[in-house]
């Protein structure tokens, strides 16, 4: 246990966290930001995608510990960044059911756009396939992404 | 929160409801004050309703569905549980469409369940169950605030008309907002007459049934607002993680907890015992002050375990026992009609299919959050059915019903696995054994897989009797992992039909799984008549036609009579939008087939088209086409099947368990696989036209249909026969 400070959504959070602790769960139990998802605990599923530097990563295979001093995003920061037409898109393809993997699958995606803003069909594919939905909004998914990309240039 | 007996007797009185709609009735809390967004945390404090049905800031609450502010915000308490199946959408369009609400003040709230008569979702069934209730509980509300405008203009009733949330007066400019007009509701006495009879629009006059209209829950979704049960916070909350028998009906000899107990944050350590007839494992509860100590403090835990029974069940032994009993047990009738002499065959033709066991892997691990109280208790937790967790508490830790409150989130997923309640039940015995903590117990990913309620095993004979290529008579027999029963939805018009199953008992426990055995008899039967057409050289197409007459009506004493001329035009438009019998090039071919869906009267059509592109299978289109009866939300229905066509594909591809002395081998997703968005093909869905006076399920629907399509369109890209899920991935391995 260490007291430690992290910033999340341009903000700062200080408290006793386990520094072994995987980031996903201090966000989602320790901080309360429970938009980000637990799906396996072992980065198989990006239901806990969130973007650390700027890069997609899963906060369940990354500890507090090596989450200090970086810039960390997540769902809950979104609407008020540049990418909030990125969750535009989403509502107009009407991509989410049950929603549960939605979260992941904003966070992986806006990964890609920040590294790759012109991304080909195969390249979304790539990105995306560490996220799993099975619900099977697969399609829809695609779909938002190429209609972002394709309004912002 | 009481029952309000004047209200309850309300609905039921009104001879609205068929028996399942009562019981499908909660009664509803309300809610308090100043408008929140919908969906929003915490939960908010019950609002007291008082006699007269107003409560102390004038809102009004119509039955148990709907409250009106006085702002004009229209809270619909959904009856049904959410779980991605779009219910929170559907159904308040239905409600808001007789109710001429204004669509963007319509807000969704989420069960809050203390009474037993609480609801199961499943089966295709929400929109299909509560498509007249909702409409009349709009209709009415209507009429009553077209009365209050009218006291107030002191004008007839019919010089008034309700729109877009107003009530306005004919020829002139006078309007008066819904949330105006609460405070002077009066509900007259003879309202069950009212209600009863209220007129309902005609469906020439929709004006929101039959749109697009935007998802209610996804604005929150993108956002991370969702409430999933797993997000719940309350002040003094615990996490626990439990470690269970890993062989169903185990039991627990001993444990060691000195490692675990000395993991930072891990609190209590007991053991979870209870008679294991609603399928609870033994177990051992880890109490943390987090979900990761929790999990940490499971995997220290040393137990010794009493595997019992099922511990020696092997699966290819099990197998091999199915398929002997297929040709020797005669098997129980389920399904009979018509008559034949096997004599008078020339031919016949018989072929098994092998369905396996199936996970549900639903991506919000199970959970629930539960405080035992003594003599009540509170659980917040994503369901289908709340009536079975509250009957199970009641039995196992025996709080009477009345004290058992339920607060019923959204799930992230339930394609029948929610059905199931042990998972709740146990957050509650985890709650007492740990002296009455607030607790969140969660699966891990493993726990999901290792102790999911597993779609049963299910093996099927085909046999078909023919004279000069003319088919006479068909047989069905099933082997089944003890759930369920052959459904026997045998609809192609063939003089003698005959159904019967043979249940065996598996190694673990099984529930619903999205299209219940629709998924291996829905494989089965359009595998098979597919081998049948090409056998007797005919064309796929051109032969199903051929065995579904028109205007028919087939009796499978189900739920619903099979309407062929539906099931016909689901086929008819697959085959048009699915370009049937196109030139495909080399490596490459289509498969077609068609299911009904009689727990909803659905029904579903696939053409699907898979290519051979270096060794892999490549599904590369799907095309489906799904009647399900008046359409209350077009792009949802589609939704709805695009899913069901994914479903279908990761368990195609995916699908299975493998065993070892009783132990689930699979634990995540590395190895319990499923369809990632690189491996989907286009997915083309089209709805059928119809005059159904009503809508019909559709959730379950897309899925049977594909399997076959995918399967027969194998064969004909490569000439090989798939009787048995799942495929390989590889044409080499096929
Ligand atoms: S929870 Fe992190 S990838 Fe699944
Ligand atoms: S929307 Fe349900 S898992 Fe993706």
């Amino acid at each position: 246990m260490a007291i430690i400070q992290l910033t999340i959504n341009n903000e700062k959070y200080e408290g006793e966290f386990d520094t072994n602790m995987p980031l996903l769960w201090a966000l989602r139990d320790a901080i309360g930001l429970t938009g980000t998802k637990f799906g396996c605990g072992i980065a198989q599923c990006g239901a806990c995608t969130v973007l650390l530097d700027g890069k997609a990563i899963r906060s369940c295979g990354i500890t507090v510990q090596s989450s200090i001093g970086k810039d960390i995003q997540t769902i809950e920061g979104v609407e008020d960044s540049m990418y909030r037409s990125l969750q535009q898109a989403w509502i107009e393809e009407q991509v989410p059911q049950c929603g549960y993997c939605q979260s992941g699958q904003i966070m992986s995606a806006i990964g890609l756009i920040k590294s790759n803003p012109n991304p080909t069909e195969k390249q979304i594919l790539d990105a995306m396939s560490g996220n799993i939905c099975r619900c099977g909004t697969y399609p829809r998914i695609l779909k938002a992404i190429k209609s972002f990309i394709k309004s912002n240039p | 929160m009481e029952t309000n007996g004047s209200r309850r007797e309300f609905l039921k009185r009104t001879g609205l409801a068929s028996g399942g709609l009562i019981v499908g009735l909660n009664f509803l809390e309300s809610c308090v004050g100043e408008i929140v967004q919908n969906n929003t945390f915490p939960n908010l404090e019950p609002l007291q309703v008082l006699e007269n049905g107003f409560d102390s800031i004038g809102a009004i609450e119509i039955t148990d569905f709907l409250q009106i502010r006085p702002d004009g915000h229209i809270f619909l308490n959904l009856t049904k549980y959410e779980m991605g199946q779009g219910v929170s959408t559907g159904l308040s369009s239905i409600l808001a469409e007789e109710l001429e609400a204004d669509w963007e003040k319509i807000h969704v709230r989420y069960i809050k369940s203390s009474v037993s008569e609480s609801d199961t979702t499943g089966g295709s069934t929400s929109t299909l169950l509560h498509w007249d209730l909702l409409r009349r509980a709009g209709a009415f509300t209507k009429l009553l605030l077209i009365d209050a405008a009218a006291k107030q203009w002191t004008v007839y009733k019919d010089q008034c008309y309700a729109e877009n949330g107003y009530v306005h007066q004919h020829g002139s400019n006078l309007k008066l907002g819904y949330g105006e007009l609460v405070g002077s509701i009066v509900v007259p006495k003879d309202y069950r007459t009212l209600f009863a009879e209220v007129p309902l629009k005609y469906k020439s006059n929709f004006k929101l049934i039959g749109k697009n209209l935007k998802s209610k829950i996804i604005p929150d979704i993108v956002t991370g607002k969702h409430p999933f049960s797993i997000d719940v916070r309350l002040p003094k909350m615990k996490y626990a993680a439990v470690l269970r028998c890993p062989v169903f009906k185990g039991q627990l000899i001993n444990f060691d907890s000195t490692e675990a107990l000395n993991i930072s944050g891990v609190e209590q350590i007991v053991p979870i015992k209870l008679d294991t007839s609603d399928n609870i494992r033994d177990g051992i509860a880890v109490i943390a002050n987090s979900t990761w100590a929790a999990f940490q403090g499971k995997l220290a835990l040393k137990a010794k375990w009493d595997l019992g029974v099922n511990a020696g069940v092997e699966h290819g032994k099990f197998v091999a026992d199915c398929y002997k009993k297929l040709t020797i047990d005669e098997g129980t009738e389920t399904l009979s009609i018509g008559k034949f002499d096997e004599s008078e065959a020339d031919e016949f033709i018989s072929h098994s299919y092998e369905f396996p066991y199936q996970h549900h892997a639903c991506m919000e691990p199970l959970n629930a959050t539960s405080h035992f109280k003594g003599d009540s208790c509170e659980m917040w937790v994503g369901t289908q059915s709340a009536d079975k967790i509250i009957t199970n508490i009641e039995k196992h830790l025996g709080i009477p019903k009345e004290r058992i409150k339920i607060n019923c989130h959204p799930s992230g997923g339930g394609f029948g696995l929610r059905y199931s309640s042990e998972y709740a039940l146990e957050s509650m015995v985890v709650s007492k054994a740990a002296g009455g903590e607030l607790v969140k117990m969660c699966y891990s990913r493993e726990d999901d897989i290792k102790f999911d309620h597993l779609n049963p095993f299910e093996l099927n004979k085909h046999r078909i009797g023919l004279k000069n290529g003319k088919p006479l008579s068909w047989e069905l027999k099933s082997v089944m992992a003890n759930w369920g029963g052959v459904l026997g939805w045998m609809y192609y018009n063939i003089p003698k039909l005959s159904a019967s199953q043979i249940m065996v008992e598996g190694f673990t426990q099984v529930g619903a799984w999205r299209s219940v055995m629709a998924n291996a008899e829905g494989f089965s039967t359009e595998c098979f008549i597919d081998e049948v057409a090409h056998e007797l050289n005919r064309d796929p197409l051109e032969f199903r036609l051929s065995l579904l007459p028109r205007n028919a009506m087939v009796d499978f004493k189900h739920s619903y009579k099979c309407n062929i001329s539906r099931l016909r035009g689901a086929l008819e438009l697959v085959a048009k939008r699915g370009h049937w019998g196109k030139t495909m090039s080399k490596s490459s071919g289509q498969g077609i087939a068609v299911y009904p869906y009689m727990h909803g009267n659905g029904y579903g059509a696939t053409v699907a088209e898979v290519a051979i592109v270096n060794d892999m299978i490549k599904v590369t289109k799907v095309t489906t086409a799904i009647d399900c009866g008046l359409v209350v939300n077009p792009d949802q229905v589609k939704q709805q099947a695009e899913g069901g066509v994914v479903w279908a594909l990761s368990a195609i591809f995916y699908g299975g368990t493998e065993y070892i002395d009783g132990v689930v081998e699979r634990s995540n997703f590395h190895d319990n696989k499923v369809l990632r968005i690189d491996e989907t093909p286009e997915i083309e869905v089209h709805i059928c036209q119809n005059d159904e006076p009503q809508p019909w399920g559709v959730g379950e629907v897309a899925g049977p249909p594909t399997y076959a399509a995918v399967c027969n369109a194998i064969y004909a890209a490569t000439g090989k026969r798939v009787r048995k899920l799942p495929i390989a991935r590889t044409y080499s391995q096929l």
